[in-house]
């Protein structure tokens, strides 16, 4: 299953911040800079999976390295757009790749919602950035992968406020990221 | 005056840099204020604010009272502003949660879709057993809601309920079975589904068995990847209980490898094939040759396309997969796999070392090893500043931040300022190297080491690359004792292993061992900065002392083991240390041959003084380890002292005086003897125990008496000073000016032997000073050797051998006879060169004899293979019970059996220690309920007209409910929302009782009993219509 959903900023600054199971405060802001320190030191050309940061590490090193217990935290999957990293904090029983697509979806949908979506709508609209992942995902298990389902389903929650006036206009720029075909899986 | 909405707030953010915590402070005394009236706008406005500011780390746990409020507002906008605020800061001690159970109830019985949304939402972020109990009555009707996304959503609800209280799912599951089974349902609700199914499904894949055709069927028709990866994932953990199945699979499988073009299911694809044993089942066939042929080859195209690194990294999980079984299907793909352990990302070189071991082989070791030391050399050490523990989370608390710039937020697509360079490899992953280095090499008792010198030299290179471990002091021993995972001690270990078990490599591996433990080399042996590897001393301490006599530096190392630093080694370090001393003292004392001239009683007193004085402050050393020996041993020098201080001195040249018989021969005799082999670990315990062993009898029966007294007298000196001298380091220690030059220190090969030697790519990761002395043995070792080519010598004019240059020089002058005469049988040629410069006898043969481990009677067979004392996982008992973070703890859902289907069984099943745990939480429970009166009242008086009305949705939809229950037909059931209505049906209008005040109790009672059967009859309603929805499942007697 999934764990948590973490989205910050190219500064470490959270922007999103989603945890399955329930953790001390001050334990999640932790968890978050070390992710931090782990994803702002890899260069584009590396892969999407993070070796385990060292909170998570250290309390599974009981588990033999070789089968890893189904139930901890063991895939660390992130994406970049722009200016924002997401990220997903998984179980082994999750598949890495269909991870990075879910991940494509949610920022898809956002895009859907949004419009060229930018890191200051999910800022301002972080109830929305809130909604659209409990669309997706309900208690660390995905329950929707298809875009159109995700984006009425937030619609129907009530009108999505545009950002204000005179902010930015830019967009996460959903292709800037990407490996050609990339994220989106044929058959959805 | 004016309230700052959540846009106000993230504006002065960004409008107060530098002061922004500050800035928070004032926001969050406002949201005091503003949270507490009864405008429930500005309540809500002020709710969101703070959800916001938890999320950068602000505590607003003291709002739980006020989340609650806001989500019982009736306007759908404030409630979700609270559910949010509940999902994101309810903690499992939240107290309010008691009273969020009967918002949430509420909620769930909403006739309107979004509202129902909510506490599904919600509910897996709060839920716990008593009060996922009484929430599964009201939850289990959503599983037939009219809208889609309520019954998926309800699934997944259902689902979380069950792992926190497995209990529960025994009557949520037929009616989730019942769903799967419905081929008329939403494709997306059969998807979430599948997703839950797969989650139960590694737990008990055998309950999973009945429903495989269905989940095959849904494979085969596609449409949906994620879910198809799911299934296949399922699959994967059902076929193994099911032979039948791979049959069945194999060609799906195949098909959708072949075909689909997305990345994501083909790899799962093979990754089911793989860990569902199907390429064992089919092995052997052509079909099976087929498979194992076609995943294997899209797996290494996955390796090789151009610049994808996700394919790569999973690639090699597959493979990681594949290695155990099927081992020379992964060697086939050893050239694009050890390519990754070089790859710049460390996610991919994590990947790529897991799974070199398990594919290592004797041709391949030294090039694996190498690649993994050059690593290890070259990239920069991890400074302080990169420790995760020294940023901002940890160090100075959760920071306020700041927004960052509006243009950074607007830019679409910042370039990327990172520098090319490899960032510094991180400790964990240094150590996890180094582990794995040792783990390799020690394989199966060395099997794939050819060349043990080389091994040696590579422990030493490890030594300097160690990461430092963190505090290491005299004094913090219960830190020392487990920290296990010091990796300079399992370096030390192989040492000591290879030396013991080895004995044609003895000599060297002393050497090694001498060289860590000279003090003097200290700066070279070790890494610059940090205390890296300093575990090892505590094997090489051993090693100079138990085989002393194969020391070259034997008074060197005497000078540092009694060096001021020793001191302030770790207790163990120290405990060894003190051992090694009189062992190295007696091989430099006892020559019997050499008169005791008065120089040589000089030097031995001036020897023993030292010793006495290094031992004497060490008997009051707080580890008791280490006082006892050195307070033994301070006696023996003592004792040596008077006798060497007694025994005349010869007084002419010529005259042979015996030296002191205690020197000589008694010291010696304590430590010679038997000589120490490798003992199995078992092996202690096939010791048969003597037949007139008692152990019953005390030794001395007035031993508490004894103790008494002990205890009265003890400690009349003041400890103060004793543990100061201890626990204050040395300010600064000096190093004797003994200056050994590198040079000087290169002098050991002297002793060295030839071996033969192949790897050319050494000095790519061995330090030069291990490689000059390999170049000097090898210079050495060839210079009879016509043919080899001398790299120092005369560089001008390319290679040289010495043929060559005899045949250049005889250009001049021919001297026929200075061409030595060729042996061409390699072998003996080879052999005879051995011999004639033989120092060492030891060694005559190449063939290295490696000693196994002793034991009695027939070896164990899980001890023998494997050498569970090299890199044994550290204490990997004491940490079993520790539960990762943010792992959800499953282990109830394991042990619950949804196909055991007798009815009565369901209840009596629970052990005793159930039914008290269940009692205690009712006793619990009804404390609680108390405490949820009174505060209710409170809510109550807030929200009197809310109440009401939601009394009047409640109750209608109750009614229903019962209705139901009358009819006992269960597929009207489900609809009974908003879209109630459209049926028609004239519903009576009946309220259930449930709405009464003591309801969560009755409820609760009802839930307990009402798994039971036999309770049934006497009880309330509620209870009884609880029944009839279960036998209505039509599932077999009983749901369980």
């Amino acid at each position: 299953m999934i764990n948590a959903v973490l989205v910050f900023n190219n500064a470490g600054q959270p922007r999103l911040t989603k945890f399955y199971t329930q953790l001390e405060t001050s334990v999640q802001q932790r968890l978050i800079s070390e992710i931090f320190t782990l994803v702002a030191n890899r260069p584009n050309s590396a892969c999407n999976f993070l070796p385990l940061p060292p909170l998570l590490a250290s309390s599974s090193k009981s588990s033999t390295p070789t089968t890893p217990h189904n139930d901890t935290p063991s895939l660390v999957t992130y994406r970049h757009y722009a200016t924002l990293y997401f990220i997903i904090i998984s179980t082994s029983t999750e598949s890495p790749l269909a991870l990075l697509d879910l991940i494509q979806v949610f920022v898809q949908a956002l895009d859907g919602l949004f419009e060229n979506v930018c890191e200051l709508d999910l800022i301002f609209n972080f109830e929305t950035l809130h909604a659209t992942l409990g669309e997706l995902i309900v208690g660390g298990v995905v329950v929707e992968t298809q875009l159109d389902k995700v984006v009425e389903g937030v619609k129907a929650q009530g009108r999505v406020a545009k950002r204000p006036v005179n902010e930015g206009k830019s967009g996460l720029s959903l292709g800037g990221f990407g490996r050609g075909e990339g994220g989106v899986w044929a058959g959805r | 005056m004016f309230e700052k909405s959540l846009y106000d707030l993230i504006r002065g953010l960004r409008n107060h840099k530098g002061t922004e915590r500050q800035y928070i402070q004032e926001s969050i005394q406002e949201c005091r204020k503003e949270i507490r009236t009864n405008d429930m706008d500005l309540k809500a406005t002020a709710l969101l604010k703070l959800t916001y500011l938890e999320m950068f780390g602000h505590d607003m746990s003291w709002a739980s009272f006020n989340v609650l409020e806001v989500m019982s507002s009736p306007k759908y906008r404030h409630k979700r502003t609270g559910y949010l605020a509940a999902v994101q800061s309810y903690r499992r001690d939240t107290d309010v949660l008691v009273l969020a159970e009967n918002q949430l109830k509420k909620d769930i019985t909403s006739p309107t879709p979004t509202v129902i949304s909510l506490p599904l939402g919600a509910i897996p972020h709060v839920v716990n057993p008593s009060m996922a109990n009484s929430l599964l009555t009201d939850l289990l009707p959503r599983l037939s809601h009219s809208h889609a996304s309520i019954r998926k959503k309800t699934v997944v609800t259902l689902y979380r309920l069950a792992l926190v209280y497995p209990e529960t799912l025994r009557p949520a599951w037929p009616k989730i079975k019942e769903r799967l089974l419905d081929e008329g349902e939403d494709p997306t609700v059969t998807a979430a589904i599948v997703n839950v199914v797969c989650e139960l499904g590694w737990r008990r894949p055998q309950d999973f068995l009945p429903l495989a055709p269905r989940l095959f069927d849904l494979l085969v028709e596609g449409g949906n990847n994620w879910m198809a990866i799911k299934l296949i994932k399922l699959f994967a953990t059902l076929t193994p209980l099911e032979p039948r199945l791979i049959k069945k699979l194999l060609p799906p499988l195949t098909k959708i490898i072949r075909e689909t073009s997305a990345m994501s299911l083909l790899y799962e694809c093979i990754n089911g094939i793989i860990q569902g044993g199907i390429l064992e089942a089919v092995e052997g066939t052509t079909e099976g040759e087929e498979v194992a042929r076609l995943c294997v080859g899209k797996l290494r195209g996955m390796m090789i396309i151009e610049g994808d690194a996700n394919l790569k990294y999973v690639a090699l999980l597959a493979f990681e997969k594949i290695v155990r079984s099927h081992p020379y299907l992964v060697s086939q793909q050893q050239d694009v796999i050890l390519e990754c352990i070089d790859d710049p990302d460390i996610s991919i070189r994590i990947r790529a070392l897991d799974l070199v071991v398990g594919m290592v082989n004797s041709d391949n070791l030294n090039a694996i090893v190498g690649r993994l030391m050059r690593q290890l050399r070259n990239a920069p050490m991890a400074s302080s500043a990169d420790d995760p523990a020294n940023d901002r989370g940890r160090s100075s608390g959760v920071q306020p931040y700041a927004e960052s710039d509006d243009s950074d937020a607007e830019e679409s697509l910042r370039p990327e300022q990172r520098s090319n360079q490899p960032p510094p490899l991180p400790e964990d992953y240094r150590v996890n190297v180094i582990r794995r280095i040792l783990e390799m090499c020690s394989k199966d008792t060395y099997a794939n080491i050819t060349d043990f010198e080389w091994y040696i030299d590579v422990l030493v290179q490890l030594v300097r690359v160690s990461p430092s471990t963190k505090s290491t002091s005299a004094v913090d021993e219960e830190d020392d004792l487990e920290r296990a995972d010091d990796i300079g001690k399992g370096i030390g270990r192989e040492l000591q292993n290879v030396a013991i078990r080895v004995k044609s490599v003895r000599s060297e591996a002393i050497d090694a061992a001498q060289s860590l433990v000279l003090v003097e080399s200290r700066d070279q042996m070790f890494p610059a900065s940090g205390n890296g590897g300093q575990g090892v001393l505590e094997c090489a301490g051993w090693l100079v002392g138990e085989y002393a006599n194969y020391l070259t530096r034997a008074d060197a190392v005497m000078n540092s083991l009694l060096h001021s630093t020793s001191i302030q080694l770790p207790s163990k370090t120290l405990a060894t240390y003190l051992q090694a001393l009189p062992k190295v003292f007696a091989s430099m004392s006892s020559n019997e041959q050499i008169s005791w001239t008065p120089e040589r009683k000089t030097l031995m007193s001036l020897l023993m003084g030292r010793t006495i004085h290094f031992l004497e402050p060490l008997s009051t050393h707080p580890s008791l380890e280490v006082q006892e020996r050195a307070v033994e041993y301070l006696e023996l020098m003592r004792l040596a002292q008077e006798a060497a201080s007694g025994t005349a001195t010869g007084a002419a040249h010529d005259e042979f005086t015996e030296p002191p018989l205690l020197l000589t021969q008694a010291i010696p005799a304590l430590f010679a003897g038997a000589e120490l082999n490798p003992v199995a670990p078992g092996a202690q315990r096939k010791v048969p125990v003597p037949e007139d062993l008692d152990l019953d009898t005390p030794i001395n029966p007035n031993l508490h008496s004894l103790l008494a007294q002990a205890e009265m007298e003890a400690f009349e000196a003041d400890e103060d000073d004793i543990y100061a001298a201890y626990t204050e380091p040395i300010a600064s220690h000096t190093v004797e000016p003994q200056h050994t030059s590198a040079a000087e220190r290169l002098d050991v090969p002297a002793e060295k032997e030839p071996r033969s030697y192949q790897n050319a790519t050494e000095d790519e990761y061995l330090d030069p000073d291990i490689i000059a002395r390999r170049k000097a043995e090898r210079k050495e070792r060839y210079k009879d050797d016509p043919f080899y080519i001398d790299p120092d010598g005369d560089k001008g004019s390319g290679a040289i051998t010495p043929l060559g240059s005899i045949v250049r020089a005889g250009n001049e002058e021919l001297d026929i006879d200075s061409i030595p005469i060729m042996d061409l049988d390699l072998e003996h040629h080879h052999h005879g060169a051995e011999m004639g410069r033989a120092r060492s006898p030891r060694r005559q043969v190449k063939r290295v004899e490696i000693i196994g481990d002793e034991t009695l009677g027939p070896s164990d067979p899980t001890s023998s293979s494997s050498r569970e004392d090299i890199v044994a996982p550290p204490s990997r008992t004491s940490n079993k019970g520790k539960k990762s973070l943010l792992q959800v703890d499953s282990s109830g859902l394991g042990s619950l059996s949804l196909i055991n289907d007798d009815g009565e069984g369901s209840n009596r099943r629970l052990t005793k220690l159930d039914i008290e745990r269940k009692e205690q939480e009712e006793a619990e429970m009804k404390k609680a309920l108390q405490e949820v009166e009174r505060l209710r009242l409170e809510m109550q008086r807030a929200g009197e007209r809310l109440e009401a009305k939601g009394e009047t949705t409640v109750r209608k939809k109750k009614k229903k409910v019962r209705k139901v229950e009358v009819g006992g037909d269960d597929a009207a059931a489900p609809e009974m929302d908003v879209d109630a209505g459209e049926q028609g049906e004239p519903k009576v209008k009946k309220k259930k009782k449930k709405k009464v005040k003591p309801a969560a109790e009755v409820e609760e009672g009802a839930v307990d009993e009402g798994e039971g059967e036999g309770a049934g009859v006497v009880k309330k309603k509620k209870k009884k219509r609880r029944q009839v929805v279960l036998d209505d499942d039509g599932a077999p007697p009983t749901e369980a």
